[in-house]
């Protein structure tokens, strides 16, 4: 896999590169602004970009918009997008820029290193991997308003839709929850029959429908 | 520097004034050719009294009007054209023949006049006016740098602590994974990383409630919908407001919003919240209602800090909250831009 970053804190850019590189994915080009994002994008055709939020020279949301222009572009492109805050705003735009994958992680993400490889492969690969803290807010929001199917789901069933909705795979589910497969694919059922979902077996069309249920298809987008 | 309108006004009005002179002195010639022709007494002093009168007045209002415009400027029109009038009765008198000095009258009635307007607008009058500019000029400037420097301390921190902390975990991730077949160690590491990681957690909320960095990234707007979805609570955002407004203003709408959603998840929990943000002319209207069990105390910690916010921009806040119908916070901002 090929991957450029663009990132302008040489601390975190180094650590994510040499994180990277311990598990064989190759980071080709890097850069310290939106600019230089465009450029090594466009040099280089990478399956994936991992981008900071705040970028230079206005050290606002430099880098959503430079992720944004680069999928405009390259419209294969796959973005990961990289912040030390969650903003509904921007995971709305970054959801709604096209069909290739995305993802938007709290940074401090990267630690969790196991989930975080599996977060840049299946963005790369064209999945989905939304931060928690995003799904908590939608879930929050969705459950505010009343939402009585939300409130039928038991513990277990909620845990596993937040995690359907970040982007996880069955087995990842399985892995994170310390249950079977079969145990996720009971709950996976069950909680598209209360919120009366399409069932479907292609994860990235899943992820859709649970984030268009809540909310994010519409409430997110701008 | 007077507006290139007010240039044109003023060559136009010398055109008309030179023309005006000239007509009146070929009028004075005539009017004087025509008394050298039949003789008697020199009349013509009447005639050339009178076209000097529009003239005098006209001078008098040019020269007090160069003054920038204020009471200061009124009182000098004034004073000015008073001072012709008076003038123009003195000449009256003379061409009369010295007789009974009138001329008193219309001076002390115009002087009388003159002074009643200085008095109501005394120069101590107009510094005071200028010292209120002057202070609500600084006073804005005052809390603009506060909010800059409150950017700056949140930049400071993302770019500082922050993501100092942020390596960190990526460093104690790294060292986690590599000791899978040491599983006690890798549990220590995998809480000293917990640890950092609700450290960053921890400086985030702090960073956002001293300058929310979606506030200066994308506006009020967007701040406020990032509020409302993670405020938990069933609420709706109504704005057409697309302008970004001052900073101060921004942030004081955004805190402003922030608290009544803060106090609405806190007393009317299961209620649902409306949010409207628009512009009223040159006011910025922010309005969070709820329909909760309202009787919201206005004096409370929460909304008086609120208010100081609000009244240090010159703004209103006001608290409506009858028992059983709900509480609606309304700020009323003066925004120019």
């Amino acid at each position: 896999m090929r991957v450029v970053i663009a990132e302008d804190s040489v601390l975190l850019r180094e650590g994510i590169v040499a994180l990277l590189q311990e598990y064989d994915i190759e980071v080709v080009a890097q850069a310290d602004d939106g600019e230089g994002l465009l450029r090594i994008v466009a040099g280089h055709k990478p399956d994936l970009a991992i981008v900071d939020v705040r970028l230079p020279p206005t050290f606002t949301d430099e880098g959503i918009r430079a992720a944004l222009e680069a999928r405009r572009r390259f419209p294969d492109l796959s973005v990961l997008v990289l912040s030390q805050y969650v903003e509904p705003v921007y995971t709305g735009e970054l959801l709604a820029s096209g069909e290739s994958g995305v993802g938007y992680l709290l940074k401090e993400r990267v630690g969790e290193v196991r989930s975080f490889l599996d977060a840049v492969h299946r963005v790369a690969g064209g999945g989905t991997a939304l931060d928690r803290e995003v799904i908590a807010s939608l879930v929050r929001a969705q459950a505010g308003k009343g939402d009585e199917p939300l409130a039928e789901l038991t513990p277990r069933e909620r845990e596993t839709l937040s995690l359907i909705a970040q982007g996880r795979t069955n087995a990842a589910i399985a892995r994170e929850l310390v249950i079977t497969l079969g145990a996720v694919e009971k709950h996976v059922t069950n909680i598209f029959g209360k919120l009366d979902l399409p069932a479907t077996d292609d994860d990235h069309r899943r992820v859709l429908a649970v984030l268009a249920y809540l909310g994010a298809g519409t409430k997110l987008a701008p | 520097m007077p507006s290139p309108h007010h240039q044109v006004a003023q060559r136009t009005g010398s055109t008309l004034l030179a023309a005006e002179v000239t007509l009146s002195a070929v009028c004075c010639l005539a009017v004087t050719i025509i008394w050298a022709a039949t003789g008697g007494a020199f009349w013509p002093l009447w005639v050339w009294s009178s076209l000097a009168l529009p003239i005098a007045l006209q001078l008098a209002w040019r020269r007090a009007s160069a003054q920038s415009p204020g009471p200061r400027r009124r009182l000098a029109i004034q004073g000015w054209l008073s001072g012709v009038l008076a003038g123009y009765c003195v000449i009256v008198w003379a061409i009369a023949g010295f007789g009974y000095f009138w001329p008193v009258f219309p001076a002390v009635g115009l002087a009388m006049a003159f002074a009643l307007h200085a008095v109501l607008y005394s120069p101590r009058q107009t510094d005071l006016s200028a010292r209120v500019d002057e202070l609500t000029r600084t006073r804005r400037g005052a809390l603009d740098v506060q909010s800059a420097e409150l950017r700056r301390i949140e930049r400071d921190l993302h770019d500082g602590a922050q993501a100092r902390l942020v390596a960190l975990t990526m460093q104690l991730g790294r060292a986690e994974a590599r000791l899978e077949d040491r599983p006690e160690t890798a549990e220590l590491i995998r809480q000293a990383r917990e640890e950092a990681t609700a450290a960053v957690a921890e400086l985030r909320d702090l960073a956002r409630g001293i300058a929310p960095p979606v506030l200066a990234d994308r506006g009020l707007v967007a701040a406020v919908e990032g509020l409302a979805q993670r405020s938990g609570i069933d609420t709706t955002v109504e704005s057409k407001l697309t302008q970004r407004l001052a900073p101060v203003v921004e942030s004081a709408a955004y805190f402003v919003t922030a608290e009544a959603l803060t106090n609405a998840v806190k007393h009317a929990p299961g209620a649902s919240v409306r949010i409207a943000v628009r512009r009223a002319g040159p006011r910025l209207v922010v309005e969070v209602a709820d329909n909760g069990p309202g009787g919201a105390d206005p004096r409370g910690g929460g909304l008086s800090g609120l208010r100081q916010r609000v009244e240090a921009l010159d703004g209103s806040l006001n608290v409506d909250s009858p028992e059983g119908i709900g509480t609606t916070i309304r700020a009323v901002l003066p925004c120019e831009s």
